[in-house]
């Protein structure tokens, strides 16, 4: 290809797939000069992508109270009293209707790992705690990631509490969680 | 091999869109129906089959393991079938095989799909963008970039079938259009009930030549549930059994420009051939009382009367004009109002099919009930140009 193609190229697929230039340049640039024979594999940018407006359903209220209250709530079983978080509309254990529970935001640790490396979407953030945390009132665990200054104080037990954002999407990231002794020193 | 029959069933409303519900509470909804109408608690269910089809369209990868956990199957054994248009058709036969074999007693087949999801913010729809979800499924290298669609795929086939037989007419389609149409409005679960004539689907707008905007079905947020059971389970279950007398599954060329033609799905007549060896029927004619058949579009139906031998090939347009395939006509085909009536809530389509099949031979059909209905077919077909059919007969006890 000669420069004006080239560069050209660059730009198609730049706009088509949202690659900066200077990636595609540093991928392709031996393929569209020459520097591989014909034969050799090809390889060429793509991505798979589609847009939703999805429906939350039966859980819409617990995203909405969680960006416009900072509440989290739990789903209460009607007759098994079990309390879910994530919820749930329906007990998959006895198919009763569940109702709205307001859950304190505390929590105990039950399981906890440090994160050193993990998907590109947040690899920046590394090293981080991901955990299961026993939240006060509810019977079962939820996996959540947690922002500490110094990952190795993290334990199974240790006392944990929801910190809500300043800026809420409506998404189980408006919080995360921190050990109760920071929040209170 | 044990006889299998379907013993309890679970339908939601097939609508645009379900947008109160998740794809999980969706199926836990026919789930539950269907675990009700058996008579059964989730405990006496051994094992399940699910037919979802696209991950996409969920917003989900693996979105089997979500429904089977919601509605609390946990440590049962599951799997997930995804065969495009076809996925109910080959749960259903998944399922068969899971009883059938002895492995399990009792299995949950259950379908289910969102697709309205998908939104295009900049034309302010959902449709553009269901159509994109979709073509991922088409080969991605060739055929999905030159920016064709399920309805294009199957317009070209009825196209060449026309050109090789002089149908199926417009006029023909048209009709299709207007017996779905109206079959739906007696169905109260349908989507698409409509008192239409053929003016009205020939004029309505123009999707892909020949389809009009009637000619094709729509895109349908739904779930549908059986219960299957070995015989002596059946029996202890209820006493209207739905025996399942035939299954026959076939494959065609992906890639539809390596067939040696376009106007014959070999892989449709190949899965009803099939059903019919297991089923002993000789003559689909005579004797099958009822049909659901895969209307995706008005053309494509006319073309399964032909792959299901209910004519000689080339001569499918002839059975709508006759009014055989009419409500009251000998085989009445799509009673429930099928894709294009009742609605395409695509993993969720072929269990619907049954279920509307085992409701006329339970005699619980309603306004629409098929007088005397012993014997039904389930045409199930998905993948560029039938890639998969899976063919199912129905048999109520004698």
């Amino acid at each position: 290809m000669d420069p004006t193609q080239r560069q050209r190229w660059y730009e198609h697929m730049s706009q088509k797939y949202g690659i900066p230039k200077e990636f595609l340049i540093r991928e392709f640039e031996r393929e569209l000069s020459w520097g591989n024979p014909m034969d050799a594999p090809l390889e060429v940018p793509d991505k798979m992508e589609v847009c939703f407006k999805y429906s939350l359903g039966g859980q819409s209220r617990f995203f909405r109270e969680l960006r416009e209250n900072r509440k989290i709530l739990g789903a209460r079983c009607s007759s098994c009293s079990k309390v879910y978080c994530p919820p749930r509309s329906n007990c998959p254990r006895c198919y009763s209707r569940t109702e709205w529970v307001e859950l304190p935001g505390t929590g105990t640790v039950v399981a906890c790992t440090v994160q050193h490396y993990t998907t590109s979407a947040f690899i920046k953030k590394v090293p981080f705690i991901c955990a299961y945390i026993r939240l006060d009132g509810s019977d079962f665990l939820l996996m959540a990631n947690m922002e500490v200054e110094d990952v190795t104080r993290i334990h199974p037990g240790t006392r944990v509490q929801a910190v809500f954002r300043e800026e809420r999407h409506g998404a189980i990231t408006d919080f995360f969680f921190k050990p109760v002794e920071e929040i209170q020193a | 091999m044990r006889r299998v029959a379907i013993v309890g069933l679970g339908l939601t409303q097939f609508r645009a869109r379900w947008i109160e519900k998740t794809y999980y509470e969706l199926a836990f909804d026919a789930a539950k129906m269907a675990m009700e109408d058996a008579g059964l608690s989730k405990e006496q269910i051994d094992c399940a089959v699910y037919g979802i089809y696209n991950d996409f369209f969920q917003r989900q990868y693996q979105p089997d393991a979500f429904v089977h956990d919601y509605i609390g199957l946990g440590l049962k054994p599951a799997v997930r079938v995804n065969t495009g248009g076809a996925t109910g058709g080959s749960a259903l036969r998944m399922g068969f095989a899971e009883v059938a074999s002895g492995l399990y007693d009792t299995c949950l087949v259950l379908g289910v799909e969102k697709c309205a999801d998908c939104y295009n913010y900049e034309l302010g729809m959902a449709t553009p963008e269901v159509l994109r979800a979709i073509l991922y499924t088409a080969d991605m290298t060739y055929d999905n970039p030159a920016g064709r669609t399920a309805a294009s795929g199957f317009a070209l086939a009825v196209i060449a079938h026309k050109e090789k037989y002089g149908n199926p007419t417009e006029e023909q389609m048209a009709k299709v259009s207007v017996k779905n149409h109206f079959n739906a409005t007696k169905n109260p679960l349908a989507q698409s009930p409509k008192i239409l004539t053929v003016e009205e689907v020939l004029n309505s707008r123009k999707i892909v030549d020949p389809f009009k905007f009637y000619d094709n079905c729509l895109y349908t947020e739904g779930a549908a549930a059986v219960i299957l059971a070995c015989e002596e389970k059946a029996r202890e279950i209820t006493d209207k059994p739905i025996w399942i007398s035939g299954v026959g599954a076939s494959t065609d060329w992906v890639m539809p420009g390596n067939r040696p033609n376009i106007y014959t799905f070999e892989s449709s007549r190949e899965a009803a051939r099939r059903a019919y060896k297991m089923a002993g029927i000789r003559d689909p004619m005579e004797e099958l009382d009822l049909a659901e058949l895969h209307d995706a579009f008005s053309g494509t139906e006319i073309m399964a009367y032909e792959d299901c031998f209910f004519c000689p090939e080339g001569q499918g347009g002839r059975l709508i004009d006759d009014g055989t395939v009419m409500p009251e006509g000998k085989l009445p085909v799509n009673l429930s109002g099928g894709l294009i009536g009742c609605g395409h809530a695509v993993g969720a389509t072929g269990i619907m099919q049954a279920c509307e099949i085992a409701l006329h031979l339970r005699e619980e059909a309603g306004a629409r009930q098929r007088r005397n209905a012993r014997r039904g077919l389930v045409q199930s077909i998905g993948g560029t140009l039938c890639t998969w059919t899976v063919c199912l007969v129905l048999e109520r006890e004698e």
